[in-house]
């Protein structure tokens, strides 16, 4: 195997399964004294519905706010007082929460994650209190991020359906509106032990976390499973634009999207080599062209993420000074068409797996690296052993697939266009 | 997501090491070869890759009043060297998953590679000749000053990642440390090649730099190889003193940068604080950590979960081989700003109205020795740990008796450090946001100097 040379291997991942449905991967990692507990449940904002937008990220945010043993303030105080110290993040598909600590206080993270998830307690002045800290966290997104800005205007106009629409963030008005009986709901459907996955990697053995597991979250009864998201955004038959204004932007920025299937689809890991092709490096074709050799952009990237349902690709420009909306986007299709045309060429291809096996050694040099990924691939990809074979599964796709995936999904009737300028959507003649 | 990435960690880069008996910083040679460049070399083979940084005395305190040649001419080494185009040394890294960077700060420039260790031979010598024989193409050059102008524009629209530019140079005034490392748009306007060729003339020595190699490596063979590259490079550095840093009593200031359809206020206060290498740099980083350094801190358990006023508070040293200063930063929506920043100085007083307790310093002792270890988990890691081990000229002590200079901090000490080390008055402050609705109260802190965004 390709990474044999790599100090953790498949066999070392050891899997403890509980009684009331939560599955446990233990990969034990002695090069520093740490540990890490990664919970990944599988709720993000395609579980919400207009109203309560915004409830999964907002309840990441509640799930620090007190429960019985461990009050307001308590989880961070008792893990910051052992050394620990934690994270969050939510995205469409799933909510993770991060706990790194030094490894002889594993038992402290077992206690305080299994009160918040069988005990919260949603308290309301917290609630109040928290809808400000979420408030100035979107707000500072939109202030600073041109690319939060726009993608929001770009999810709504590719999904008109589906809960991909709107931004993980939410609403504002949703922030400012959903109520202690959304708020509970959500804690009871979603944070049930049979909706998570665990990851502990680290200084740990599989032992101790079996025994610890056993004592703190397998009394933790499981839940009716969580309604499925059975929506399917129908198909898009013509290109959809969007426009948005900020009067601070010094040149026009452009997303341009496309709709694609599902993490777990055959056309994956085509799509994956097209991306990178198009976005990755100061060599990759969008690069090459458009800010090197055309001078057209300033920043150009390329973005797949991994979803639970089919979703978009992501192209995000950023035009050079005195460059047009127009043109850029005139740039972008110009590489797209050449690649659905004549392919690609082997070279570029050899480069992507090449870089695939140099990446996933890099996710094998942390702890956190190692946690996360297990997670993601149990999670995206249907195995944690994906993670394993990933590079070897890159390495079989072929140039006529890439070509292919380029011309299913990179059409003009698949795309939608967001646009960020500077001046108002108004002209002479056109009011 | 709970909290900025950026908040985790604590005040100082380097401020820290566990020295658990299963955790001193791994065994490494050092050796300087006959033309004066310094060679670290530490092997780490968790996974087969290997990380080289070639680490230059040179950097924004370096540029005189062409802010940003530094960082530039970093960026312009890879614009051709040896046989090679700038497009052909892209592809090559490229082709194999190598990443390449330069990085400038204040006071070091350093060119960086990331790669296979399988890919070592091929690698290596395109790299010594980046360092050696750079080209510095002329029509590569034209391109990026285009884009790089284009690049400080765009960084302008937002005012997370000017701030801190913005702080140093209203503390620093026109001391080389206020100089910002990207430069600004006029003076980068007046960069040309030809200065870049003299920059690197000037600095890129061996006696001015270490190489420093990380990862899967055999130290014998490594060392034969940097031998071969490196041995024939030649050239002193040309000497620049920095001047001192006299700090007079400057009164409380104001600097309002106008962002006209602002909707939230940016902020920093600050004030002095402490060089790089200060004795007390580990137990400064532990009293921070409870000021401003930590999910619980003061700051952001006031501004935060108390008060909903803002997505995260926070406080830090910022550290100079000679000088350095401290700062808080947040920020709230427009309607808000007074309160968070009366706030904010409200709790900060509390270093010298209450002080720290001792339960309070034991978790903090805690944290910051528990936070520790995953900092200097990979190869990478290792290799910024040495590089600035090297450009501050701190040796193991320094690192490895990190756990005991945390277990010897008592509440007495850490109370009167806090009290000594910690500015007080004179407080500096930086305010980005809408001008029309911050311009008159802004003046209860100090005389308000107001410029545009886009002009900073």
């Amino acid at each position: 195997m390709a990474n044999s040379f790599a100090e953790s291997n498949v066999d070392d991942v050891k899997t403890i399964k509980l009684q009331n449905g939560m599955t446990i991967l233990v990969l034990e990692d002695h090069s520093i004294p740490n540990a890490n507990m990664y919970l990944f449940w599988k709720v993000g904002s395609r579980n919400e519905y207009p109203g309560i937008t915004g409830l999964s990220h907002f309840f990441e945010h509640m799930m620090f706010n007190g429960a019985k043993k461990f009050g307001p303030k308590q989880f961070d105080r008792v893990m910051e007082a052992k050394g620990g110290a934690n994270n969050a993040y939510t995205t469409e598909n799933v909510t993770v929460y991060t706990d790194w600590f030094p490894a002889n206080s594993l038992a402290t993270i077992f206690e305080l994650e299994a009160d918040r998830i069988e005990h919260l307690a949603i308290d309301k002045k917290m609630v109040e209190s928290e809808r400000g800290v979420v408030t100035s966290e979107r707000s500072t997104g939109l202030e600073n991020s041109n690319f939060r800005l726009l993608s929001a205007e770009v999810k709504g106009a590719a999904f008109r359906a589906h809960p991909y629409s709107w931004p993980v963030v939410g609403h504002q008005s949703d922030i400012d509106n959903w109520s202690m009986q959304d708020l509970k709901d959500y804690h009871r459907t979603y944070y049930a032990p049979n909706n998570a996955f665990v990851v502990i990697s680290g200084d740990v053995t599989v032992a101790e976390v079996k025994k610890l597991a056993k004592q703190y979250f397998e009394p933790i009864a499981a839940q009716k499973p969580p309604r499925k998201v059975h929506t399917v955004e129908p198909e898009q038959k013509g290109e959809r634009r969007v426009y948005t204004q900020k009067s601070s932007i010094t040149s026009p920025n452009i997303l341009m999207a496309f709709h694609v299937p599902a993490t777990k689809h055959k056309d994956h890991y085509p799509l994956q080599m097209l991306s990178s092709i198009l976005g990755d490096g100061k060599s990759s074709r969008l690069y090459r062209s458009l800010i090197d050799e055309q001078q057209l952009a300033t920043q150009i990237w390329t973005y797949l993420p991994n979803s639970f349902d089919p979703n978009l690709i992501y192209i995000y420009g950023v035009a050079a000074k005195n460059v047009s909306a127009e043109q850029l986007e005139k740039g972008i299709i110009k590489e797209i068409d050449n690649i659905m045309l004549n392919g690609i060429n082997p070279k570029e291809l050899e480069k992507v797996k090449n870089n695939a096996q140099v990446d996933f050694y890099r996710q094998l040099a942390t702890i956190n690296g190692k946690a996360n990924n297990l997670g993601s691939y149990e999670l995206f990809y249907g195995n944690y052993k994906r993670m394993f074979t990933a590079p070897e599964q890159l390495a079989k796709v072929t140039k006529e697939q890439v070509q292919s995936v380029a011309n299913t999904y990179l059409r003009k009737a698949n795309r939608i266009v967001g646009v960020l300028g500077k001046n108002l959507d108004s002209k002479k003649g056109d009011l | 997501m709970k909290f900025f990435k950026i908040f985790i960690g604590l005040a100082f880069s380097l401020s820290s090491y566990v020295s658990l008996a299963a955790f001193e910083i791994p065994h490494y040679e050092k050796y300087t070869l006959a033309n004066g460049l310094t060679v670290y070399l530490m092997k780490q083979s968790e996974v087969p890759l290997v990380d080289v940084q070639l680490v230059v005395r040179a950097g924004a305190i370096n540029d005189g009043k062409r802010y940003g040649l530094a960082n530039i001419t970093g960026d312009a080494l890879i614009f051709g060297a040896g046989k090679y185009s700038k497009n052909d040394l892209e592809e090559k890294f490229d082709f194999v998953g190598a990443n390449f960077r330069s990085s400038t700060n204040k006071e070091t420039s350093s060119l960086s590679l990331s790669f296979a260790a399988k890919d070592q031979n091929a690698l290596m010598p395109i790299f010594a000749d980046i360092v050696t024989q750079p080209h510095f193409a002329a029509n590569d050059f034209t391109k990026y000053k285009k884009r790089y102008l284009a690049n400080l524009e765009q960084q302008r629209e937002s005012p997370r990642s000017i701030i801190g530019d913005a702080f140093n140079r209203n503390y620093y005034a026109m001391h080389p440390y206020g100089n910002p490392v990207g430069g600004n748009l006029r003076s980068v306007k007046g960069i040309e090649l030809a200065q870049i060729k003299q920059f690197h003339e000037n600095y890129y020595t061996p006696d001015n730099s270490a190489l420093i190699v990380v990862g899967d490596i055999d130290s014998k063979q490594w060392k034969s190889k940097i031998e071969t590259l490196f041995s024939k490079w030649q050239g002193k550095a040309k000497k620049q003193a920095l001047p001192t840093f006299t700090q007079t009593a400057k009164p409380s200031q104001v600097l309002l940068l106008n962002k006209a359809d602002a909707t939230e206020t940016t902020f920093m206060i600050g004030g002095k604080g402490v060089a790089a290498t200060n004795e007390n740099t580990v137990a400064l980083s532990v009293i921070n950590t409870i000021l401003g350094g930590r999910f619980t801190s003061w700051l952001n358990d006031a501004l935060r979960v108390n008060s909903g006023l803002t997505y995260g508070a926070r406080s830090r040293f910022n550290s100079y081989s000679s000088h350095g200063n401290f700062y808080i930063s947040t920020f709230t929506k427009n309607a808000t700003t007074f309160e968070a920043i009366d706030l904010a100085l409200k709790t900060y007083q509390r270093l010298w109205d209450k002080g720290i307790d001792a339960k309070t310093l034991s978790s903090a002792k805690a944290y910051v020795k528990g936070q520790f270890p995953p900092r200097y988990e990979t190869s990478t890691q290792l290799m910024y740990l040495l590089a600035r081990m090297w450009s501050l000229g701190l040796n193991d002590s320094y690192i490895n008796n990190f756990e005991k200079n945390v277990d010897a901090l008592n509440v007495t000490t850490a109370n009167k450090l806090a009290q000594h080390y910690f500015p007080h008055d004179n407080l500096q402050f930086v305010l980005i946001g809408k001008a029309d609705e911050l311009r008159e109260k802004a003046k209860k802190y100090g005389k308000v100097k107001e410029q545009n965004i886009i002009e900073f």
